[in-house]
């Protein structure tokens, strides 16, 4: 009487039978999801506004399918570093009726930064 | 604050839960435009802090790659004392109020 292995080998086949059919498929899949990988991360270098308009245009299962959160910390650290002079700036306030520069709080307190939109 | 370029316009990455929550700005075409939306922004989240609007060069949100969202410190000799990593996931206040109690006791050495 044949072992439980021989019948399944039987019925399904050795390892060595299906393999070359899996890896057939699953190394020009492994390549596209590769091309797709580096495609999305090359997104998330462009402009704000070029990203957003990418971004726009793809599922929602983009998120899910990517390690987007890893991707983007690293596509967006930018080159300032803890230490590093702050680049200065001088902007208006909201009411436009005046203009606050960076440097004006030097020596005087620590400033916070918190940089955002409504949306 | 340093209000800066739409994170979510309606004319690009418009998000669900904008639309829901009836947050529709387009991206600004002038600095009025942005300035208006800041206004809005400030009224509608109560926000009374010191605020400031980027330039439409973006310039400001450039040098310290803001978009969509970060947080600095920034200490008393101008140099970062802080720096969140990219929002929206490395956007945490509550850290910044620890490095402000850093930097307050060592001011007080």
């Amino acid at each position: 009487m044949s072992s439980l292995s021989e019948r399944g080998a039987r019925a399904w086949g050795t390892t060595r039978d299906w393999m070359p059919t899996v890896l057939k498929y699953a190394i020009p899949a492994f390549a596209v999801y590769l091309v797709l990988l580096g495609g999305l991360f090359v997104a998330m270098l462009q402009p704000p506004a070029v990203f957003g308009k990418i971004m726009s245009k793809l599922p929602a299962i983009t998120y899910f399918l990517f390690p987007f959160k890893p991707m983007w910390l690293i596509a967006r650290r930018g080159n300032l570093n803890v230490g590093d002079p702050a680049p200065a700036f001088t902007l208006k306030t909201l009411d436009r009726s005046q203009v606050v520069s960076l440097s004006s709080f030097r020596g005087r307190e620590p400033v916070v930064l918190i940089f955002g939109s409504h949306t | 604050m340093i209000y800066i370029e739409e994170a979510h316009p309606t004319d690009g990455w418009e998000m669900p839960s904008n639309l829901k929550e009836n947050i529709l700005i387009a991206s600004a075409k002038t600095f009025l435009d942005r300035d208006e939306a800041a206004q809005t922004c400030m009224v509608k989240l109560g926000i009374h802090i010191p605020s400031l609007v980027d330039d439409m060069q973006d310039s400001t949100e450039r040098a310290y790659t803001a978009w969509p969202d970060r947080l600095y410190v920034i200490d008393r000799e101008g140099r970062l004392a802080y720096k969140s990593k990219a929002g929206p996931f490395g956007f945490h206040p509550a850290t910044v109020g620890k490095v402000l109690q850093t930097l307050v006791g060592k001011a007080q050495l």
